[in-house]
């Protein structure tokens, strides 16, 4: 009884400890913003950029995270922890954080929109998407901006930024990203109209895959063909689309001996560099659910062919980007399949 | 007793909270050469066999794009793959499971897929649904490891 006591003990103490902001970010934000915020796949947590926001929304920013722009929600934190990373990356500046009054200021959106295409829409878009393919610093955009303009039509940004603090920016700028000060340039009612009409921005309504296979981990067809023939046909198919095919591999291969692999599953990987390499830019780590692939198995006397459901797939990321070309891609993968199995 | 023993696995189990990711990350100190080495060193210490790696940046270079060390490691075990495709076909574009590797300067960052976002498309398997979250522990320990590999 003692010694159940005891592990009972030791197993609630986590509980009742602080948190320890470095190594939740460390587990939970370093792969993407780097060690001190340097940045990477994830925007850089500069000094600038953190003098210029709250700890409130620093907090929000993680609790809601920003949907399809890679960074992810994070609901399964409590506040003690989120309070605790923000509490880490705010000692990199060494001084507090500003705080902001969370009254929504007051303006008119229809001039607020007139404003917005003078002195804004360059840079962060027409419907307020930032501009630019990709985000972070490193293989995913262009380098000539430390931090790119930000999505101010998602709604992460728009539940994590007061009004307050959206003020202070264009007021003051932010020189890491170009974004000039509008401090003498336009009134502060000017700025308050820009600010109603930035509320009523919204993300344009994602494209979604086919709604026959939603919810499907694979698209599965059955071929009329035996296993040699629909394999044939398959690369045939992947040819004419522009494919490059791999060396054909079976799908245990590696995994056991060569006289005990299945001979009956064959993985056709194929790959088209030139789009690779632009998605590749789009989110590097793309390369988790690489190389393309269509599965031919010879199962219980049918002959399957079996693609991955890339539109589903490439909702993985949390990018709005690649979740486009996920469901031009599946558009393509089904016509190869449909294409060797006709 | 039984009461403490129930307790304390629910404990044991809460800790590891945190993202609600789908995909597994962590950043290395260390080069992405030398995680890659670690990496098939320890891959086996937890059963998995390597059944190749896929050289992304090899390919990219054939054709001109510049591109730093890009690999992606596949690994299994030959037994859950056989199991697992006797039942559910459809796992097989999923199968081996993959890690990317990706340099980034003289770090390394570290990608897999949480198998546990397949979940959902098998609600009737609460045995495949256990193997997905053995196969993300796994996964996270191990990029856990690599976390720690210093330079």
């Amino acid at each position: 009884m003692r010694y159940w006591s005891c592990l009972f003990l030791l197993l609630c103490m986590p509980l009742y400890a602080a948190p320890d902001g470095k190594t939740l970010y460390e587990e939970n934000c370093s792969a993407c913003h780097h060690f001190r915020g340097q940045g990477g796949i994830g925007l850089p947590l500069s000094v600038e950029v953190l003098s210029q926001v709250s700890d409130d929304y620093i907090a929000k920013t993680i609790r809601h995270g920003r949907p399809g722009r890679i960074m992810p929600s994070f609901p399964k934190l409590s506040s003690a922890q989120v309070a605790a990373v923000v509490r880490y990356v705010r000692s990199w500046t060494g001084k507090p954080g500003p705080v902001f009054e969370a009254a929504k200021i007051r303006g008119d959106a229809k001039k607020g929109n007139v404003l917005y295409q003078k002195h804004c829409v360059r840079c962060h878009g027409k419907d307020g998407s930032g501009e630019g393919v990709g985000t972070g610093v490193t293989l995913s955009r262009e380098r000539s901006f430390m931090v790119m303009p930000a999505a101010l039509n998602n709604s992460g940004f728009q539940r994590s930024a007061s009004d307050a603090m959206i003020r202070d920016i264009i007021l003051i700028g932010r020189k890491s990203s170009n974004m000039p000060s509008f401090r003498g340039k336009i009134s502060d009612q000017e700025v308050a109209h820009v600010i109603a009409y930035l509320r009523t921005m919204e993300p344009p309504a994602p494209r979604k895959g086919s709604e026959e296979w939603a919810g499907k981990p694979a698209y599965v067809m059955e071929s009329p063909y035996d296993l040699e023939t629909t394999v044939e046909n398959v690369k045939q198919a992947l040819a004419g689309a522009n494919f490059r095919i791999f060396p054909q591999r079976y799908l245990e291969q590696g995994l056991t001996d060569e006289f005990s692999v299945n001979t009956r599953q064959v993985a056709i990987r194929f790959c088209n560099f030139k789009e690779l390499y632009h998605l590749l830019n789009i989110d590097p780590r793309l390369g988790t659910v690489l190389p393309c692939r269509i599965n031919v198995l010879e199962q219980n006397g049918k002959v399957l062919v079996i693609s991955a459901n890339v539109a589903q797939l490439a909702t993985l990321f949390n990018n709005q980007e690649l979740s486009e070309v996920g469901v031009l891609m599946e558009e393509i993968i089904l016509a190869v399949m449909e294409e060797a199995t006709l | 007793m039984r009461v403490i023993v129930g307790i304390c696995l629910i404990l044991l189990f809460a800790f590891p909270v945190q993202a609600d990711q789908t995909l597994v990350m962590a950043r290395s100190d260390a080069k992405a050469g030398h995680v890659m080495e670690v990496l098939r060193e320890t891959l086996p210490e937890y059963g998995y066999s390597v059944a190749h790696v896929q050289r992304c940046d090899g390919g990219m270079a054939e054709f001109d794009y510049k591109t730093d060390f890009y690999r992606v490691v596949f690994f299994g075990k030959v037994e859950e793959v056989r199991r697992i495709l006797a039942r559910h076909p459809e796992m097989s574009p999923y199968l081996p499971l993959k890690i990317a590797v990706i340099a980034e300067n003289n770090e390394t960052l570290l990608a897999a897929m949480d198998p546990r976002a397949l979940s959902p498309m098998f609600p009737d398997d609460p045995e495949l649904q256990l193997q997905l979250s053995r196969w993300h522990s796994d996964i996270q320990a191990m990029l856990e490891e690599m976390r720690q590999l210093k330079k």
